[in-house]
């Protein structure tokens, strides 16, 4: 029964309108997940001589047995924040004359298609392999590869049970977050233990005594267990899903906005379209972290100017790009009834650029403490701004002329390739290059500012002639406007 | 009000719709009705300029709709859950529709007022985004947002599916009193032969894409209509009489 569901599962995902149509997205998905992989396959061949680096009087070993459990604890806080459950899939087999325990079983053994699953093991596999083995033998080289697979079982089904847990009470995830932070600060903070101690006390001992292997072996079999259990207890379609359970919700206005006519109303909506739903609201969050660049950038004196630009374009027009590239993707479960109702398209164009423009603007403005690192700073922000309030907003509402994929808002942004095509891909092109086309010519002859003058005019340019950019984006949309809601309709 | 000329749609080859005349007079009400895959919905549509036909077009008060706006002022439709904005508490998808009609919140407020018994107390005040509520409940937000926007031409795809039989009963008054007092255009689907026959004046009956009858409704459209789609399984069962017992 279960290779049913597997088959049904390969069915599912090679069917889905998602991964199926291009082949441009499937090769590029399949080269950053490669670049991944390459990057992680490196760290674990190289780990023997990184940690030989980082802690040069430690014996190699010592040191490795050390940062396991650190792995391992960074581990679950990832997996908390990113991993996805496997959830509603089981929905039509609920019904039908199938055991229980096949569908749990098979919704328990699929959590473990998770790339977290293979993380540890690429990277401790090559390290175990070039210096336990030959230092301590076959036996010590088994039991550490058992221990490891068996940490990482042990945390998925943690993380899932936690998960599943938080869906029914938000406060578990909170306390599960706390645990972990407090396990964290023991260490790092208070000093009252030591993770890599401990880390050391378990796996310096396997090395002699084998048998400890089946510690971890039967804390992993004791939470796929446990997982088991309370899915087959909870086999309800409430307590699978995602839903939390329903508080009251209010409606509410902005009294800013609703001053301006239906140009308001319609900025409204999209505030609350972005606050109320999952994957919008990552992406918002996701931007919201993009301002701590300049603290990665900013501390080191070596980046030129023409880096600098970018690092402007990218704190203040974030989520321009962010949000803008799955425009009008974000609509799409409402689109036909959008293109009905008395929507005039120039109105909602608009409000597209109103929406950019408020939250631009609060970017920049919560940028300014980068005052510290010069007024220079700032000045580059600022031009950028008006770059990204003139020109990024149009080149981001063109390609959203041409972006036919719905989106699924339920579901998180991170690791989502949902509504990610070629349009996203080609929208990259204008957004990185446009800003050095008008900036080298300048800036190769050394005139720095009439470069930022240029590019500040551009972008001011662009922000005068709006109506007439209106206008031939309204145009375009009669054009593509059929294909559009066909594309927002197909699930 | 709508006519239609030579309209045609076609999807991988197989004709789904194929309308060479039709014209659909202000003041009347239309019931169409058809099986599966007649190509209702695609006509409905097309009518509101969703999808382009291969051929032919849809002139709305004389204009052609594709590319128009001016139709969507008179115009007022429910078709599916995709004309809700889900993620919007009922009151505020409400206002949102009466703003773009020019209406203020008083306005909105006061024809929600004569909906009360047709939202049955579930829809206002309840705390819940459209998307949380059931398919009927999220019908009713559906119409009551079409009576909102005060339309000449109402069109709406099934909407007896979903809701519950007294919701049946009031959508079937307001949609008479629509038509009869206030002289709105109404264009109705349904697989109801019943609710049909009783709210529309004129039936269009579709097959395979074809309107193959255009029927003004009198006391015999219902049993004309049962016998289209009973195809030979309307059998009354005899009544066994037990001639012993009945002397």
């Amino acid at each position: 029964m279960i290779s049913t569901f597997f088959s049904h599962e390969l069915k599912a995902f090679w069917r889905s309108k998602n991964t199926g149509k291009s082949i441009a997205v499937k090769v590029v998905m399949g080269i950053l997940i490669l670049i991944l992989l390459l990057y992680v396959v490196a760290l674990g061949v190289f780990l023997d001589l990184l940690l030989g680096k980082i802690f040069p009087k430690v014996d190699l070993i010592v040191s490795f047995c050390g940062i396991i459990l650190v792995y391992f604890l960074f581990d679950m806080l990832m997996r908390l924040q990113l991993q996805e459950l496997p959830t509603l899939k089981v929905q039509p087999y609920l019904h039908l004359p199938v055991t229980r325990n096949s569908v749990v079983g098979y919704l328990a053994l699929t959590a473990l298609l998770s790339f977290f699953n293979l993380w540890p093991i690429i990277l401790f596999t090559p390290f175990i392999l070039k210096v336990i083995l030959p230092a301590s033998g076959a036996m010590a080289t088994i039991t550490f590869l058992l221990s490891i697979i068996s940490l990482s079982v042990f945390n998925n089904y943690l993380a899932m049970y936690i998960k599943r847990k938080a869906n029914l009470n938000g406060w578990i995830f909170l306390v599960a977050g706390a645990v972990l932070a407090l396990l964290s600060a023991g260490d790092y903070v208070w000093h009252f233990y030591s993770m890599r101690n401990l880390s050391y006390l378990f796996f310096g001992a396997l090395l002699t005594k084998p048998y400890l292997a089946l510690l971890p072996l039967v804390m992993g079999g004791a939470m796929f267990y446990l997982n088991f259990i309370y899915l087959k207890g909870n086999l309800y379609l409430e307590e699978l899903g995602s839903r939390k359970a329903a508080a009251y919700k209010s409606s509410t206005e902005i009294p800013f906005l609703s001053r301006y006519g239906s140009v308001g109303d319609l900025v409204a909506n999209e505030i609350k379209l972005i606050l109320r739903n999952k994957r919008s609201r990552s992406a918002l969050i996701m931007s919201s972290f993009m301002l701590f660049y300049g603290l990665i950038f900013y501390t080191q004196k070596v980046y030129p100017d023409g880096f600098k630009i970018f690092l402007g374009m990218f704190m203040t027009g974030i989520f321009i790009i962010s949000y803008g590239q799955f425009m009008f993707s974000w609509q799409a479960s409402h689109f036909d009834g959008l293109l009905v109702s008395n929507v005039k398209f120039t109105d909602f164009l608009k409000a597209k650029y109103v929406l950019f423009t408020i939250v631009s603007t609060l970017a920049f403005l919560l940028t300014l403490p980068y005052v510290y690192f010069g007024w220079r700073v700032i000045f580059i922000h600022f031009v950028m701004y008006l770059w990204n309030l003139g020109v990024n907003t149009t080149i981001v509402l063109f390609f959203a002329n041409r972006n036919y994929k719905r989106i699924d808002l339920s579901k998180g942004a991170s690791f989502n390739w949902e509504g990610v095509g070629a349009t996203q891909m080609l929208l990259s092109f204008p957004l990185m290059l446009l800003p050095y086309l008008v900036y080298w010519p300048f800036s190769v002859f050394g005139m720095q500012y009439a470069a930022y003058a240029a590019l500040a005019a551009t972008g001011l340019g662009f922000v005068a002639t709006r109506s007439f950019w209106i206008k031939k984006l309204e145009a375009d949309f009669y054009s593509k406007r059929y294909k559009i809601a066909e594309g927002f309709r197909n699930k | 009000m709508i006519e239609i000329k030579n309209l045609k749609k076609v999807y991988a080859g197989a004709t789904v719709v194929n309308v060479p005349q039709l014209e659909i007079k202000k003041g009347e009400s239309i019931g169409l009705v058809g099986n599966n895959g007649a190509g209702k919905t695609t006509l409905f549509r097309m009518i509101l300029d969703l999808i382009r036909p291969e051929s032919g077009e849809v002139l709305s008060n004389g204009y052609n709709v594709a590319g128009a706006e001016a139709w969507k002022n008179y115009t007022a439709s429910y078709l599916d859950e995709g004309f809700l904005i889900d993620y919007l508490t009922p009151e505020e998808y409400f206002y949102f529709i009466g703003g773009l009609h020019q209406q203020n919140r008083a306005q909105v407020d006061e024809t929600l007022l004569g909906l009360t018994d047709f939202f049955n107390g579930e829809i206002l005040k309840k705390g819940k985004y459209i998307r949380d509520l059931s398919k009927g409940n999220q019908c009713k937000v559906g119409v009551g947002s079409c009576l909102l926007q005060k339309p000449e031409l109402l069109m709406l795809d099934e909407p007896f599916a979903n809701i519950d039989p007294s919701t049946q009963f009031r959508l079937k008054n307001i949609l008479k009193t629509e038509n009869k007092n206030n002289g709105v255009t109404t264009i109705v689907s349904s697989h109801d032969l019943n609710h049909v026959t009783d709210v529309c004046d004129r039936i269009l009956l579709m097959e395979k894409g074809v309107i193959i009858k255009d029927i003004a409704t009198s006391s015999s459209t219902l049993s004309e209509l049962e016998e289209y789609f009973g195809v030979g399984q309307i059998v009354t069962p005899e009544i066994k009489v037990d001639k012993e017992e009945n002397h």
